[in-house]
């Protein structure tokens, strides 16, 4: 193979890398800084050197001072929540889905424009009024209030849906004869048979909810309920002092959210085209 | 398809509950609660359109109503810009592409409220390192979001450099289903590079960038983290988005009319977005089917 070295090559690549660079420079910074002692953190990012960018000494103190405060609280809340979400919503999801892709019915088609409409419209659009009837029914300040809302979506719903009408029909056709029931069909065939559709769904209920802001921060208050973004946050505003806590969390916030993220990719360049084209 | 006369029903049932009692209600709870108002008993009194007439007598909230109209009609054709920039660049699988598509995609990992405190403390006008390399540069040192002219334009780039790489994903999705040999015959006729691009790429990539654009607006149209981390709407009022004057309506004025009606307001504004991005969906089904 000829290595070809040309102009527009050269150009595109250092585009390439400047872009990179400024994409992950706030990445590397953020965890740079948290490995830093803590008397480190700005005593260089005033002038810029070396060792602004590069440090010299490296602890893992801050991780400790972190989780000794709120934020262990805080990641065991996010990942209940987000782990409950995954499980609760791929259940009824995967229902949904199965009901659309398999059966014909009366009022299917209104029914799937509400599931395309719930989609499109943003979750943060309705944080104001869900917030209010939370509240009128004392559902404030728990942690349904900051799962369920977020269980049945449209997005997933229509995964499931995708994956499940691509299924043959002949293979419910002769369970069927079989004398299996839908639920059967439904439990031990179909489901078995999603592995990577339910691995995608459960990576993206999890990113969304581990990234949750607007709604726990209006639907929970306590400190006890916490989730990792709403404690960082407040933890900036109210000991504002304790940077090398703030670093050591936001690295940790952002390291689990990286472990489905490297996980996910492969698949999520794929599940897009699918749907690109739907 | 099969037919039952129960049990598609059953199956739809716990995820129709789900979006019933989470999204329809809240969103007929906003409608009906923007036509009452609290007196100073604390009980809800019906009062009509007042919390609306209240809202367009109002000119903070006007000027709102601008910043967010300013915000997106800036941020999402930019955006856009980049993400195709960005879905272009890393196109052809030549080498290390891998690396570079994997880096573009890494601040989805950073949630909005990180993303909102990291590029706060970077942008520090004394401490953060973006202003000390400047200094190192020899180029004037920038206020970003501590003064009301760069407030709302830093808003945009710190929201870009978020949503870019996301953006990005469908872009390129779009590119790499456009059959090589549609792209190839262009060359034939002696079309290169811009005008192979505007002529031919660009047409092919109308869906996908209808989609994008759509998508992208309602996801700015609701920017909440980064105002009520960074800026608290400030300075003067320079990056008062709308979502952040219902929260401010709800939970700093606790003003239930005035929180419900900007809601509604929003909600309408996201339905019409909801409904054109169905209809970009519509013509795919029917074109296949």
């Amino acid at each position: 193979m000829k290595l070809s070295v040309s102009v527009p090559c050269v150009a595109r690549y250092a585009a390439l890398i400047l872009i990179a660079v400024v994409l992950l420079t706030p990445i590397y910074w953020l965890i740079m800084s948290s490995l830093r002692p803590a008397d480190h953190i700005f005593r260089f990012s005033g002038s810029f050197s070396l060792q602004t960018m590069i440090p010299m000494a490296l602890t893992l103190d801050n991780y400790a001072q972190a989780l000794q405060g709120s934020i262990g609280r805080a990641l065991f809340n996010s990942l209940f929540v987000s782990v409950t979400t995954v499980a609760i919503g791929v259940f009824v999801n995967s229902l949904a889905g199965f009901g659309f892709a398999v059966f014909d019915f009366r009022f299917k088609k209104a029914l799937f424009v509400l599931v395309l409409l719930s989609f499109m419209m943003p979750f943060e659009s309705i944080v104001i009024p869900l917030y209010s009837m939370m509240r009128a029914v004392g559902w404030t300040d728990t942690y349904a209030a900051l799962i369920l809302p977020e269980a049945a979506g449209g997005l997933i719903i229509f995964l499931f849906y995708q994956f499940f009408r691509g299924i043959p029909r002949e293979i419910y056709e002769a369970a069927r004869v079989d004398g299996a029931s839908w639920w059967q069909i439904y439990f031990r065939m179909t489901m078995p048979l999603s592995g990577p559709t339910i691995a995608t769904a459960s990576l993206m209920i999890f990113i969304h909810q581990w990234d949750a802001f607007f709604w726990p921060l209006v639907a929970t208050s306590s400190e006890k309920l916490a989730v990792i973004q709403v404690a960082i946050a407040r933890n900036m505003t109210l000991e504002q002092a304790n940077w090398g806590a703030f670093f050591a969390s936001a690295s940790l916030a952002v390291l689990v959210a990286m472990v489905p993220f490297f996980l996910l990719q492969r698949h999520y360049v794929k599940i897009v085209i699918t749907n690109a084209d739907r | 398809m099969f037919r039952h006369p129960w049990a598609p029903f059953l199956f739809l049932a716990p995820a129709f509950l789900g979006l019933f009692v989470f999204r329809f209600v809240p969103i007929g709870l906003s409608g009906v609660g923007s036509l009452f108002s609290e007196n100073l008993r604390g009980d809800m009194v019906f009062v009509g359109w007042k919390n609306y007439a209240e809202l367009f007598d109002d000119p903070s909230f006007w000027n709102t109503l601008k910043v967010t109209l300013i915000f997106n009609l800036i941020i999402n054709p930019f955006q856009i810009c980049c993400a195709m920039g960005l879905a272009l660049l890393v196109r052809r699988p030549t080498r290390f592409m891998d690396v570079f598509r994997l880096s573009f995609i890494m601040p989805m990992t950073v949630s909005i409220a990180l993303t909102s405190i990291i590029w706060s403390i970077m942008l520090d006008p004394t401490l953060g390192p973006v202003n000390s390399l400047l200094r190192w540069l020899g180029l004037p040192t920038q206020p970003f979001f501590r003064s009301e002219r760069q407030a709302l334009e830093t808003l945009m780039l710190v929201a870009t450099w978020k949503g870019a790489g996301y953006w990005m994903i469908f872009l390129l999705s779009g590119l790499l289903a456009i059959p090589k040999e549609v792209e190839d015959s262009a060359l034939i006729d002696g079309a290169t590079g811009f005008r192979k691009f505007i002529s031919i790429t660009l047409p092919l990539m109308k869906r996908p960038l209808a989609f994008v654009l759509v998508a992208d607006t309602a996801a700015n149209f609701l920017l909440f983290a980064p105002v009520y981390i960074i800026t608290n709407g400030g300075p003067n009022g320079a990056t008062q988005l709308l979502m952040f004057e219902a929260y401010q309506a709800a939970f700093a004025y606790i003003n239930h009319g005035r929180s419900m009606a900007i809601s509604t307001i929003i909600l309408l504004v996201v339905l019409v977005i909801a409904v054109l991005e169905l209809r970009l969906f519509r013509p795919a089904e029917e074109e296949r089917s």
